[in-house]
């Protein structure tokens, strides 16, 4: 699986690029960017989760903790090539962190624009997760928490999975 | 024809050097011509020394999408070879495609890269 996924990867690296800086044209605030980047992630997540599944042939997850492991080792993985190293960090057990010690994504950008210092370069990843895990029920916030291009010392993803609806319906009865 | 990098070391005679790599362009431009239909499959032209100053040996090698690269060699340096030079232009070449794929980059743009700058540094100082 992931031998096919190199011998595409520079067109893959270079069409993402291609987006981000055409959104760039068409956006004049960074954030406006980000925000179309998630939105496009979203959808491309809500999609991908069925090829993700179908390909990964995996149990259903039990517990969060599994869902972030999941994530890290087999989907990026799959799709990236990379495995971050996934860490849970809160006490509640609903917060995540995978921090990404390689992105192909951003191979080839050395460092963001000066006038684009707030874009976050691979937001796109964070609207995927975010669709990939509302398709399997589980209602999640995705988002950079720090970022390597934007002078963080890591690049980390947070994910923090919030109370889904039927739970609060549950615990009324 | 405007120069997208050029950096020297030491910084003295920076101006004498931008004048030998604008001269040099001409005798680029000849080489190319000359070669003609010969070296149409090839996908890269070392052209090898250009021509020799009274100080300096000048080396050019272009690209099949015409971009040229021109080395200022000090005359009295003369245990850098052939294979070295060659091997210097790969160099360049493969760090300027890499900033080709910047999606930030526009081709034609002045080349601002850490990363180029430092290949090159890294180079001279080893000449």
């Amino acid at each position: 699986d992931s031998h096919l996924f190199w011998q595409s990867r520079e067109l893959f690296v270079l069409t993402y690029g291609a987006l981000v800086a055409q959104l760039c044209k068409d956006y004049e605030k960074d954030e406006d960017v980000n925000t179309c980047l998630d939105r496009m992630g979203y959808g491309i997540g809500v999609r991908l989760i069925d090829d993700f599944l179908a390909r990964s042939a995996v149990k259903k997850c039990r517990s969060y903790s599994e869902t972030a492991d999941m994530i890290a080792q087999v989907a990026f993985k799959m799709y990236l090539g990379v495995t971050p190293s996934v860490s849970c960090s809160s006490a509640a057990g609903n917060q995540f962190s995978l921090i990404l010690d390689k992105n192909p994504l951003v191979d080839f950008v050395e460092e963001l624009p000066a006038e684009r210092a707030s874009l976050c370069y691979c937001n796109l990843l964070c609207g995927v997760i975010r669709g990939a895990l509302e398709m399997v029920h589980l209602a999640a916030e995705v988002t950079f928490l720090q970022d390597k291009l934007r002078g963080d010392a890591v690049t980390e993803i947070g994910i923090t999975f919030l109370r889904k609806a039927e739970d609060r319906k549950h615990k009324r009865n | 024809n405007y120069p997208l990098y050029i950096r020297s070391v030491p910084t003295e005679n920076e101006l004498k050097f931008h004048y030998t790599v604008h001269t040099s362009l001409d005798v680029v431009d000849e080489k190319i011509s000359a070669m003609g239909k010969a070296l149409v499959d090839q996908r890269e032209l070392y052209l090898g020394l250009l021509y020799p100053t009274e100080d300096y040996k000048v080396y050019g090698y272009v690209t099949n999408s015409k971009v040229k690269f021109v080395m200022v060699v000090d005359s009295s340096n003369t245990a850098l070879r052939d294979n070295e030079i060659r091997s210097m232009f790969r160099k360049l070449h493969n760090s300027y495609t890499d900033i080709m794929c910047n999606p930030f980059y526009n081709p034609g743009d002045r080349i601002h890269s850490r990363a180029f700058d430092n290949m090159v540094n890294s180079m001279m100082m080893q000449v």
